[in-house]
């Protein structure tokens, strides 16, 4: 338990009990890129045409691995621990209660993920991360998805519980700034994540069963979207949560204004769930009226995203000034390059930048079409999720694990560390590059190596194919070299105390409204805007829906 | 508003870096435009 007088020196520390709660999901995070990221690397041999899966392996088994273990189980796991760690750390110890919800959450999530993963790996499941119907699954399967969800909320609600505890505690004071966003991106998910859980009870459940001889693939995959958009802020805010608070106590400055990181995080919530059209924007049986109403709302998203690089640029602006930085961009200099735990997410945060601009072309509605199905969706999730956000959360781990571990991160670590961002963001740029750039010539994504019958077009695609591997290959050294810096930070680094670094408010910032945590007014707008986006059409789907469809076993 | 308001601090370098960001990602767009309008 922390004392007022450690919190005021600020030198607050994770309660152990927490922080190995935090860990046991760090660890399945950490299981999970080993064996994902070598299906990553096998899939883009393979795609090279230069190699073949031994022992009937099938591409399509490998790719289902890869999505599902990188996708969904590396991100919420590292999530789910940083923010167990990150409301402990801001809020205070969990109290029992809490902490119990979080243990049954975790293995609720866990009986889930070995449950899905088994099938997987027998192939009975080879129906890639996206599981779109009608590619049908072995039931286990989505039993296990089920559990996955249903284990996220449960422990969800230990992590909220706090927050509810503090605000009782605190009444009229605005909640820590980092607990805050916690809830925000678990608010997000319990609300998204109700669309995947009745797809996957409702439709493919039933249908995998056999109780049921179709399915209505528009609406399936209707709901898939309205829960797999927010799955990707669910990924990045937990980034956003490190930019915001932990990155400007790591550059010794401020954070710029907590007023514009509530809004922006608040604008999140509103913007990122009434938006699934644009993953359909070129399928049938959606009206364009919905689908460019859809569309205006995802362009929405760009506001709190470039809030956020706004607030970013200020907070490193003003830290490099007081260093001495000179003229317009002197100040760019004197950030601390030679620190893992800044430089690590920085290029993350570089990353975003063609990553968002290509996010906004996949989005601009007609023009989707230049893109859709192609390798560059690949490229451009490459972007934002495996790098964007993986690389912040490595940044995250080498403070994170040492903090929860009573370690401390070493100076060859913290170098190793800056080689591995920069091994990673060269494997990246050449792998994601070629994608992109491909996909702009047709290739399509998630396919087999094929010569498509010795088509010329085809042909042309193969040298960028190649190029992925090499880039893939680069990636893999980053991973094994990851996963070397975190198990020497679990179990092999020097003993001692490393700070879970939380930022303070600049003292030039305006006073946060309490509006931005009046909960009623930002939860009926989101769900006011759900409605609006999604009655309709959902109403017209089910209406004039399609024949339905079988399922089918192509692998 | 207080006569002695604090100065504030100098974000010239902010504003030009969030420019060219918004250049970055205007003329990205516009590429992607060309593109479609050429094949569609």
């Amino acid at each position: 338990m922390t004392t007022v007088a450690e919190r005021a020196k600020d030198l607050v520390k994770v309660d152990r009990r927490d922080g190995k709660l935090a860990l046991a999901h760090i660890y399945v995070a950490f299981i999970a890129l080993a064996i994902g990221g070598l299906c990553g690397l096998l899939q883009t041999l393979v795609r090279s045409g230069t190699f073949t899966l031994p022992w009937g392996i099938g591409y399509y088994q490998i790719l289902t691995v890869h999505g599902v273990l990188l996708g969904l189980v590396l991100t919420t796991y590292f999530i789910f621990g940083f923010q167990i760690a990150a409301v402990s750390r801001t809020s205070g110890t969990l109290t029992d209660k809490q902490r119990m919800l979080g243990w049954v959450g975790f293995w609720v999530m866990t009986i889930g993920t070995i449950a899905s993963a088994t099938m997987v790996l027998l192939n009975q499941a080879s129906v890639l991360y996206t599981f779109y119907a009608p590619l049908q699954a072995h039931w286990i399967f989505y039993a296990g998805l089920a559990l996955v969800i249903v284990g996220s909320w449960i422990g969800g609600a230990g992590q909220i519980g706090k927050y509810i505890e503090w605000r009782k505690a605190n009444p009229g004071q605005s909640s820590p700034l980092l607990t805050f966003m916690v809830v925000v991106n678990l608010s997000m998910w319990i609300v998204c994540s109700l669309g995947v859980a009745v797809e996957v009870l409702f439709q493919l459940l039933p249908w995998s069963l056999g109780w049921v001889d179709k399915v209505d693939v528009l609406l399936s995959r209707t709901l898939f979207w309205y829960f797999g958009h927010p799955l990707v802020y669910f990924w990045l805010l937990p980034a956003y949560m490190v930019w915001y608070v932990v990155i400007p106590k790591v550059i010794g400055g401020k954070i710029f204004s907590d007023a514009l990181a509530r809004l922006s995080f608040m604008l999140f919530l509103l913007f990122s769930i009434p938006v699934g059209f644009h993953h359909q924007l070129v399928e049938p049986g959606i009206s364009s009226f919905w689908k460019f109403l859809q569309v205006v709302l995802t362009l929405m998203v760009v506001i709190p995203s470039l809030l956020t690089a706004f607030s970013m640029f200020a907070t490193f602006e003003i830290r490099g000034r007081a260093l001495g930085g000179k003229g317009v961009l002197g100040w760019f200099k004197k950030l601390p390059w030679g620190d893992a735990r800044f430089l690590v997410p920085f290029i993350g945060m570089a990353a975003f930048i063609p990553a968002g601009a290509g996010g906004i072309i996949n989005a601009s509605h007609q023009m989707n079409q230049l893109v859709h199905n192609t390798i560059w969706v690949t490229g451009h999730f490459h972007l934002t999720v495996a790098t964007t956000v993986v690389l912040t959360f490595f940044g995250a781990a080498y403070w994170l694990i040492p903090h929860l571990t009573g370690r401390v991160l070493t100076k060859q670590m913290n170098k190793l560390a800056i080689i591995q961002a920069i091994v990673w963001a060269f494997g990246m740029s050449i792998m994601s590059g070629a994608m992109h750039i491909v996909g702009l010539f047709g290739a399509p994504r998630r396919s087999d190596f094929s010569t498509y019958g010795g088509s010329a077009q085809a042909a042309e695609w193969i040298p960028y194919q190649i190029a992925q591997a090499v880039g893939g290959t680069i990636l893999f050294i980053g991973i094994v070299l990851v996963l070397y810096i975190v198990a020497n930070l679990l179990w092999f680094a020097p003993k001692g105390e490393t700070e879970f670094p939380v930022g303070e408010i600049s003292e030039n910032a305006e006073k946060t409204p309490m509006a931005l945590e009046n909960w009623k007014i930002w939860l009926t707008i989101c769900i006011a805007l759900i409605l609006f986006a999604y009655t309709v059409p959902v109403i017209d789907m089910i209406q004039n829906a399609p024949p339905g469809s079988k399922g089918f076993k192509l692998w | 508003m207080s006569k002695k308001r604090e100065k504030e601090p100098d974000l010239k370098g902010t504003l030009y870096s969030v420019g060219v960001l918004g250049a970055f990602i205007i003329i990205t767009w516009f590429m992607a435009f060309y593109l479609f309008i050429d094949r569609f």
